[in-house]
């Protein structure tokens, strides 16, 4: 059996509007009315990789997250989808880790679950969109890793993956254990049936805190939020001359190399 | 308001509610503007068992009854009717096997309706005869081989698109509607074929044909129940078909009445969000209260025939009837809240608009339902009722 672990982190949706999203600089934290938390989309993604794997082998698919007043409902999809088991992580220490410490207490429970072949997570949260816990895991358990994956298949104790790249991708294989950080080429999370909805209730959910855990996560931070702000946009509009089209175009371009676009 | 669904009902509205956000939402337009049949969507609705709602467990289903089906019509349509027509559509092509198949025909039939594998259809309709079904001439003729089928049905929802169809045809012309029975008959036999798509005002992606029969041999193990008993098996039908057609509107007329309350919150006119006007204000106030007693009427009848009753032919009428006007008056004031931006393609109220008019006229217009409600009165002993 392929035990498959999936870390996936809670975040407020990213399809919200932007206008629902306030920043409180002076406490460096986004204040959010009224946005529902989601299952972060790339860890949606890693998820069904999971289930593809779950669906041509015999697997244990384990669901993992990590944070404060996590929302058992939201987490409780993964579950309907087709995981076996959902462990969450709570404890007030688990609030606002950085990546590192994140990494650090992920890595943790899942050398203490042991036994895992495969550990698939989202290329990057959409909220922080660092793209470092995944890799992190896999430094901390000293286990290789393949970022940015958009197809992961099982072979013979080996994984193979094809690992996007800005003009194409590539191949990679790796002996198992290994870790596997899935992008959205990979594919949208499937629906639950009406069937696993009313059967995931029955689905056992495991809850750690920091003592179950046996370690605290690093109280020294390795990343620091300097300051948080909303960008301001400003538009500007400027009609390019010419006599011709040509000119019009040659102008045009002559604009956009001074402004460093072209 | 509190309806009190179970556990199970609760997720079929969910879902279906994701899913048309989800799948239906980015599309309806596209559908409605080619006229496409929404298959990508059926797909997504049978993977995740939601044409099984209503169908015993035994034949694959969920084991839920008409108030299931009801929210899962409801929820789509309150995105586009015209993907929630060809999902009831449907039902209403198996709801006569269900209760009156074999038990051969319903494990032949049932298992692949329940899974969305097949779709079916209904087929009573034709030229000759609208609100006057006893006038169709469809024939059946018996053989000993099975039964030979000549004519024409008109307006069939899922005609072509369909696998497995419910047709009225009559073995006894000269008893008229008393000689009409129910045939199974499969897309692909012998002598089968269809017309043209018609072009509809509304509900544009859902397919609507003509089902023409030419000397078509049909086994005659695929008569349902016996001979001559078509008619009666067809009007009971549309009794539990009718609350599915009122939660079309339902959904349809929720979604308007969404639709405008966002608009009337945006749209600024004399300083001010139109909302904070007291003439949108009343419309808004009838809207929402037209909408929720439809819910409630349509809920309590759909739970009122999963609860075994035996007549419900008023109930029922009253409905679909009471929610499709809902519908048309929703819509029709929903697009005056949206003004001259409401009448153009770009956003969906005409759609609505357009995709309303239906129902007031399809399973039976609401001129022919009040006369089957008024029968019902007028037979009525109003004590210890």
């Amino acid at each position: 059996m392929v035990n498959i672990i999936v870390c996936i982190k809670q975040v407020f949706d990213p399809e919200a509007p932007a206008s629902a999203y306030k920043i409180d600089a002076e406490a460096k934290r986004v204040i959010l009315k009224g946005i529902p938390p989601v299952l972060s989309p790339f860890d949606e993604n890693a998820l069904e990789a999971a289930l593809r794997i779950k669906d041509a082998h015999d697997s244990k698919v384990t669901v993992l997250s990590v944070g404060r007043n996590l929302s058992k409902a939201v987490l409780m999809k993964s579950l309907a989808v087709g995981a076996d088991e959902l462990l969450l992580l709570e404890d007030g220490a688990f609030e606002e880790m950085d990546s590192y410490a994140t990494a650090f207490t992920l890595a943790s429970a899942i050398g203490k679950l042991g036994g895992y072949d495969l550990i698939l997570t989202g290329r990057e949260a959409a909220d922080t969109n660092a793209g470092t816990v995944g890799s992190g895991i896999a430094e901390i358990l000293g286990i290789p890793s393949i970022t940015i994956v958009r197809k992961v298949e099982l072979d013979d104790g080996k994984v193979i993956a094809e690992r996007v790249v800005s003009d194409g991708y590539e191949v990679i294989e790796t002996p198992l254990p290994s870790l596997i950080t899935v992008s959205n080429e990979l594919g949208e999370l499937r629906y639950a049936t009406v069937k696993e909805l009313v059967a995931s209730r029955n689905k056992p959910i495991m809850t750690w805190n920091a003592q179950e855990l046996g370690v605290e996560p690093p109280q020294v931070r390795q990343a620091r939020l300097l300051s948080l702000f909303i960008p301001q946009k400003e538009n500007r509009c400027e009609i390019v001359g010419g006599e011709t089209a040509e000119e019009m175009g040659a102008n045009l371009a002559l604009k956009l190399r001074a402004a460093q676009i072209l | 308001m509190e309806y009190f669904l179970t556990e199970q009902q609760r997720e079929i509205k969910n879902l279906t509610r994701t899913i048309a956000e989800e799948k239906i939402l980015p599309v309806r337009a596209e559908l409605d503007e080619k006229e496409e049949f929404p298959w990508e969507i059926m797909k997504i609705l049978a993977d995740t068992d939601l044409f099984g709602v209503y169908i015993p467990e035994e034949y694959g289903g969920l084991g839920g009854g008409l108030l299931d089906l009801c929210l899962v019509v409801e929820e789509l349509s309150r995105v586009c009717s015209a993907v929630a027509v060809s999902y009831a559509a449907s039902a209403l092509g198996s709801f006569t096997l269900l209760e009156y198949g074999t038990e051969e025909q319903k494990r032949k039939y049932l298992l692949d309706i329940s899974s969305g594998r097949k779709l079916a259809a209904f087929a009573l309709t034709e030229a000759t005869a609208g609100s006057d079904a006893g006038a169709i001439k469809t024939t059946a003729t018996r053989t000993s081989d099975g039964y030979i089928l000549n004519g024409t049905k008109q307006f069939i929802t899922n005609g072509g698109e369909a696998e497995i169809y419910t047709i009225i045809a009559l073995t006894a012309k000269e008893r008229g509607a008393r000689g009409a029975s129910a045939f199974l008959v499969e897309k692909g036999t012998p002598g089968f074929s269809f017309g043209r798509k018609e072009k509809k005002l509304g509900i544009r992606a859902s397919a609507t044909r003509e089902l023409v029969f030419e000397d078509c041999l049909v086994p005659e193990e695929n008569i349902i129940g016996r001979e001559g008993i078509g008619f009666i098996m067809t009007m009971k039908l549309l009794d539990r078909s009718r609350p599915g057609l009122g939660a079309q509107a339902l959904g349809l007329a929720q979604g308007a009445l969404e639709a405008a309350v966002d608009y009337a919150r945006k749209r600024i006119q004399f300083g001010h969000p139109i909302i904070a006007q007291q003439a949108v204000q009343q419309m808004l106030a009838d809207m929402a209260t037209g909408v929720e007693a439809a819910r409630a009427l349509v809920y309590a009848t759909a739970r009122m025939i999963d609860s075994g009753a035996k007549n419900f032919t008023q109930e029922s009428a009253m409905s679909k009837v009471f929610a499709s006007d809902t519908a048309m008056k929703v819509t029709t004031d929903a697009m005056q809240i949206f003004g001259g931006v409401g009448y153009m393609r770009d956003y969906p109220i005409e759609k609505m608009f357009r995709d309303a008019k239906i129902t007031q006229i399809y399973e039976g217009t609401n001129q022919v339902l009040r006369n089957a409600i008024a029968f019902e009165l007028r037979k009525k002993k109003w004590v210890g009722d």
